[in-house]
């Protein structure tokens, strides 16, 4: 019963998606297309070429009517087509795909490291309240938690690739390098992630340790602990196997939760970094005014999150056995 | 007369936290700042003089491209930066509050309302702010707007669990087996009740307002005739050689600490109230 609510739950939000993606262009004063062309805001008006406008006219298909033009979007989308990007003069999907492989790899590594970290020393802290290493492990995240991950990138950059000169200051690969080794191009992927991965890792840090810490503190409270204790368990034993195990049950539905969040910092993080990511092509699509670019940008972006949020909801009900008959 | 008791006990309980104290002083700088911009700012921060001047007595932090003076800019930009997140955090507060308090206390509302605040968290908040921000014309109160919009569901949220405990508790039950009407109920026993939590929540939403502004104007999509501290670090950060100068040092390192320290402030305040208002957190060592 649970998983059905759940999982209705999530088509209804993907329908709500797709449905806001489709209606955001054409609620706007005008047709897409004049809104493209004479966007507010903007400082120069794009011009299109007769082949571009053809492409865009026949993606938006504003000549036929509405309910028409809805069927052949979800249609569409369902075959992968989503749109024509205005900028790169190439099908938004093409785009994506490519980029997203790199924002997988940045997210993928941050979340990992933070997790774990987050973790650990959320444990530590609360294992030891009220000590020397809590306040100074509190008061140090708390406070390197509060730059904005655009800033951080700033200074990483500044210090680690222009004074210092020890790891690049944009891109994911070295332009123009001939691997010789699969090894090698590793190496070259990984030395250019390290800046943009640990600017996430710090800026995401704090929270998911805050959390570990008040988790652990309440199960700390509770009796098993004190008769773990009372049975002359070693302390480092009952941490491990009592109080962490049991505080973190509630850190996994959080982690998909701070998948969304950490995205945010992804596209700021992309951009700083000229990480070619899709949050970068996100800046990219905003810069120039690249609405089908844009709105595809948003879809996967939303689709990854919604994937993550299924996941950890499944993986949830697994872990807690109370919720696994319902 | 109890209000003004109930003040002062909250304030000593308060000042014990170190990290609260710090946290206030901060904030109070920057609202200072905010507030009293036009007496403290040397020059109007639109108007323009040479282009890039490095700092000097005439411009303590330089100027910026166009001439203008960024210490001013600076100081205008606290008031841009902190209006618009004790504005948003406020107006989201009270439409959180009103539908977290309805929500907990009528089951079927609160069913349906729970559905959408699920959708609305579902969908990651920066990048919809990004995409809405991108259609509408960029200005504070478009901004103020989406920031509402998506700022809501969570405080409903919290609220709303709070409500369905304190629903339980005797007095509650009490009144309403006296026949006191509902409303009478929500304003008289369960609101002040969820005062506290509600404290908490308007802090931590002001520091997340503040992250998600300085993101959009350094992505550019802020309203370009107010200038917030990201808006500073959007230009900054364009132009060809911040990195590779010393340009960054006045132009883009004093409003990146602007709002790191704001946030900072906000964070250390939220610690400290929490602290106050979780129970579970309590009697252990403050910092």
């Amino acid at each position: 019963m649970h998983r059905i609510t759940k999982i209705t739950g999530y088509v209804a939000i993907i329908l709500v998606v797709l449905s806001f993606n489709f209606f955001l262009p054409r609620l706007m004063p005008g047709d897409p297309l004049s809104f493209l062309t004479g966007a507010p805001g903007m400082d120069m008006p794009i011009v299109l070429d007769e082949e571009t406008r053809a492409k865009l006219l026949t993606y938006y298909g504003l000549d036929k009517p509405l309910s028409q033009q809805f069927y052949d979007y979800m249609l569409g989308i369902l075959h992968g087509d989503l749109g024509w990007s205005i900028y790169h003069n190439a099908p938004v999907s093409d785009i994506l795909i490519g980029a997203l492989k790199w924002t997988l790899l940045l997210v993928g590594t941050s979340t990992a490291l933070y997790m774990v970290l987050g973790i650990l020393l959320g444990a530590i802290s609360a294992w030891n309240r009220g000590g020397k290493s809590d306040v100074g492990l509190l008061v140090s995240l708390l406070s390197i938690g509060s730059f904005p991950p655009f800033f951080l990138g700033m200074l990483f950059i500044i210090l680690f690739s222009v004074k210092l000169n020890l790891f690049p200051a944009f891109g994911a690969q070295t332009p123009f390098m001939g691997y010789s080794s699969l090894l090698e191009e590793a190496s070259d992927i990984l030395y250019h992630l390290f800046l943009p991965a640990t600017t996430l890792v710090i800026s995401h840090i704090g929270g998911v340790y805050l959390l570990m810490r008040n988790s652990m503190l309440n199960v700390i409270g509770e009796d098993y602990i004190l008769t773990a204790r009372a049975k002359g368990m070693a302390e480092w034993y009952i941490m491990r196997k009592h109080a962490m195990k049991n505080a973190l049950l509630p850190i996994t539905t959080m982690i998909a939760l701070r998948t969304g969040f950490m995205i945010g910092g992804t596209i700021l993080v992309e951009t700083v970094f000229a990480y070619p990511g899709v949050g970068r092509l996100l800046f990219d699509a905003v810069t120039y005014r690249d609405y089908p670019l844009l709105q595809g940008a948003f879809l996967i972006i939303t689709l990854v999150i919604i994937a993550a949020n299924f996941v950890a909801d499944m993986v949830y009900v697994q872990l807690d056995p109370r919720l696994r008959h319902d | 007369m109890t209000e003004i008791k109930d003040l002062n006990r909250f304030w000593n309980a308060y000042k014990e936290s170190r990290l609260g104290l710090i946290g206030l002083a901060i904030l109070l700088f920057f609202v200072t700042l905010a507030v009293f911009a036009p007496y403290i700012a040397p020059y109007d921060p639109h108007e323009m003089f040479k282009p890039m001047e490095h700092p000097g007595s005439d411009h303590l932090l330089g100027t910026n491209d166009i001439g203008q003076d960024i210490l001013s800019e600076l100081i205008y930009g606290a008031r841009v930066s902190l209006f618009i997140a004790f504005f948003v955090s406020v107006v989201s507060g009270i439409i959180g509050t009103a539908f977290g308090l309805l929500s907990g206390y009528f089951e079927m509302f609160g069913f349906f309302l729970m559905r959408i605040v699920d959708a609305f968290l579902a969908i990651p908040r920066l990048p919809l702010i990004i995409v809405i921000a991108a259609f509408m014309r960029p200005s504070i109160w478009n901004l103020i707007f989406i920031f509402i919009i998506l700022g809501w569901p969570i405080t409903t949220r919290i609220i709303r669990s709070e409500v369905l405990s304190l629903r339980t508790r005797n007095y509650v039950e009490a009144a309403r087996m006296v026949g006191a009407p509902d409303t009478y109920i929500l304003m008289k026993h369960i609101l002040p009740n969820v005062f506290p939590l509600l404290v908490v929540r308007l802090i931590i939403e002001a520091s997340h307002v503040i992250i998600a502004e300085s993101s959009l104007s350094f992505l550019g999509l802020g309203d370009p005739t107010a200038k917030s501290w990201g808006m500073i670090l959007h230009y900054a950060f364009v132009y060809p050689t911040i990195f590779i100068s010393d340009l960054w040092m006045w132009w883009m390192l004093p409003a990146g600490l602007c709002i790191t320290f704001t946030i900072l402030s906000l964070t250390f305040i939220g610690y400290a109230l929490e602290e106050l208002v979780n129970p579970r957190l309590r009697g252990m060592t403050r910092i």
